[in-house]
């Protein structure tokens, strides 16, 4: 297989269990360069969980990660499973984007100090450089007038889109986008989209976790119903959310959320 | 009592044969408790001839001092003194002994203020040394406590377990002890240290280990969210501690470690007992070479002056620390 047909990320029955719960239960996907993938689901299902699980943040129990080709993470000695080298994990990390539901902005950095980390302290790029990387992310999300000042002075939306930037600035191949909505207030989620949108637009991949079926609908290539771990159904939004919907559980969701 | 009469038996191996008799009987009177007849005995003894010896004059003057001392005749026991100053002005004992009796003749503000002056060059002296130790210990501890606050939560056993018993070491026992340990029992081990770098040591091992439980709670108090963010770019556990994590405990960690250091200010006096002469151990000497506690009282005002001096630099910096908070 060359490496344009193989799929960007390729997740080979992922098992994570906490404790006795089984969060994510032996799941296999899929995702080509391009493709804009969206996973719903009630809480609870193990989106976030899988979503954490690709890049690492948490550690599963089975099954393999394979990322342009090559299998990540984790590493065979003595007959046990163990997470590769830290500076393995971070580098396969440095190419994954992530956006978490609370932002994580790094609240004694200013707007610009946030979005220039990555490429500073992380690639090693010289203060000028980054700042012009950084400069042209904000750019991107329209936040270039806010560039000097601290996050607690910015609202939720501007701040998811400030956290997008400093994903955007490690020029990642995949983006991981975990209830990037969630936390904000209603009229504040159309500018978040708006940017994710832009992006999309751009050919960026992306897994989106969301709540927002309409966005779901709007913008996925493939929509993922995902429930106690499993995936329950899969298809293009409108094989998903037609009102010829056969699954009960997906209808019953659906039906609560639009 | 008991000592003026060894002083008493004294004098006469250094007087002349002749007064040897006078101090005898003055000692026998004083013995008896007839300090009036001791005092005319010792008024006998006539300043010395040129070239003659000493020692009796000066001693029958000073023991006639004392006893016009103990029996509240301030006046007459400075002109006691003042008959041996006449003769040998550089005399430290009876200078000194005027000078505590000037004490009782005084108006009091102008007595404290003269003792101020007299007492303020050795303890400016001391509170110097107390400054240096304790700048010293605060640039010596915050490095020590994060290196215990890192190893206490890492993940690597034998160094939690070690930072673990450290703090345990440090914290459990007194730090007079720990000084004590480090100036007096290292030299058994072959180990001889100068008392300020023991004290240094000692200050500095004591406060390490407690900030390493101030800096791990702070670490531990800030959002997992950072830690996770930080990584999702790519940035190793140390990148993240040193770009992300800690400098965001700044602001809560002064608040305790401003505490940590006002103490630190007043533990300093700990270490007159490793013969360092700080401010503490000046402000003993002073008190027990003239008996006065306007030099106990100064050194308490010179430590509010260090305590509030401190407390102001630390509150400038809690601000400055937490300024991208404000909205």
């Amino acid at each position: 297989m060359n490496s344009a047909d193989q799929p960007l990320l390729k997740l080979k029955n992922i098992t994570k269990r906490f404790k006795s719960l089984t969060a994510v239960n032996g799941v296999n996907l899929e995702v080509s360069a391009g493709e804009k993938l969206v996973i719903i689901g009630p809480s609870g299902s193990g989106k976030s969980t899988l979503l954490r699980a690709i890049n690492l943040l948490e550690e599963i129990e089975e099954g393999a990660i394979i990322f342009e080709g090559r299998e990540v993470g984790y590493v065979m000695s003595k007959g046990k499973r163990h997470l590769d080298h830290p500076r393995a994990i971070s580098a396969l990390r440095a190419e994954i984007g992530m956006v978490f539901q609370h932002f994580h902005l790094f609240p004694h950095m200013t707007v610009l100090g946030n979005v220039m980390e990555g490429p500073l302290t992380v690639q090693g790029k010289s203060a000028d450089e980054a700042r012009s990387i950084a400069t042209d992310m904000l750019v991107k999300v329209g936040l270039s007038d806010k560039r000097d000042v601290f996050p607690a002075t910015l609202s939720g939306g501007q701040k998811q889109r400030v956290a997008i930037a400093r994903a955007l600035a490690m020029r990642p191949k995949l983006m991981l986008f975990d209830e990037p909505t969630s936390a904000l207030d209603p009229e504040l989620v159309g500018e978040v989209f708006d940017t994710i949108h832009t992006l999309a637009d751009e050919g960026m991949t992306m897994i989106i976790v969301t709540h927002h079926m309409g966005f779901a609908r709007e913008l996925a290539d493939r929509v993922i119903f995902m429930e106690s771990g499993n995936f329950l159904a899969q298809g293009t939004p409108e094989e998903l959310f037609s009102a010829g919907q056969d699954n009960e559980r997906i209808r019953g969701f659906l039906n609560r959320l639009l | 009592m008991a000592l003026l009469f060894l002083w008493a038996l004294s004098g006469p191996c250094l007087a002349a044969i002749d007064y040897d008799g006078l101090f005898r009987q003055s000692s026998d009177l004083m013995a008896q408790g007839d300090l009036g007849g001791a005092l005319d005995l010792l008024g006998k003894v006539p300043p010395p001839a040129a070239g003659e010896e000493a020692g009796a004059f000066v001693s029958s003057r000073m023991q006639a001092a004392r006893i016009l001392a103990a029996q509240k005749e301030p006046d007459k026991a400075v002109a006691a003194c003042r008959e041996v100053l006449k003769l040998f002005p550089d005399n430290s004992e009876a200078r000194n002994f005027v000078a505590a009796l000037e004490q009782q003749l005084k108006p009091g503000w102008h007595t404290v203020l003269s003792d101020t002056l007299r007492f303020l060059p050795s303890l400016a002296k001391g509170a110097l040394m107390t400054l240096l130790l304790v700048l010293c210990t605060m640039l010596v501890s915050p490095l020590g406590g994060l290196l215990i606050a890192l190893g206490r939560i890492s993940t690597v056993r034998p160094v939690s377990g070690f930072c673990w018993f450290i703090i345990w070491f440090f914290r459990g026992t007194p730090l007079l002890l720990q000084l004590f340990f480090i100036y007096y029992g290292l030299p058994s081990l072959g180990i001889t240290l100068a008392p300020f770098t023991a004290a240094v040591i000692g200050l500095g091992l004591n406060y390490s280990a407690y900030l390493g439980e101030i800096i791990r709670g702070a670490i531990q108090s800030i959002d997992h969210g950072q830690m996770e963010a930080a990584k999702a770019i790519g940035m190793t556990y140390g990148q993240a501690m040193r770009r992300v994590i800690v400098p965001q405990t700044y602001k809560r960690l002064m608040p305790p470690v401003g505490n940590e250091f006002i103490a630190l200010i007043k533990d300093t006096a700990l270490v007159s007992t490793i013969a360092m002469v700080e401010l503490m151990r000046a402000a003993d000497q002073l008190f027990n070479t003239y008996f006065n506690i306007t030099a106990l009282a100064l050194a308490a005002v010179i430590y509010l002056v260090l305590t509030t001096i401190f407390t102001f630099i630390f509150e400038k910096i809690e601000y400055r620390a937490g300024i991208y908070e404000q909205r």
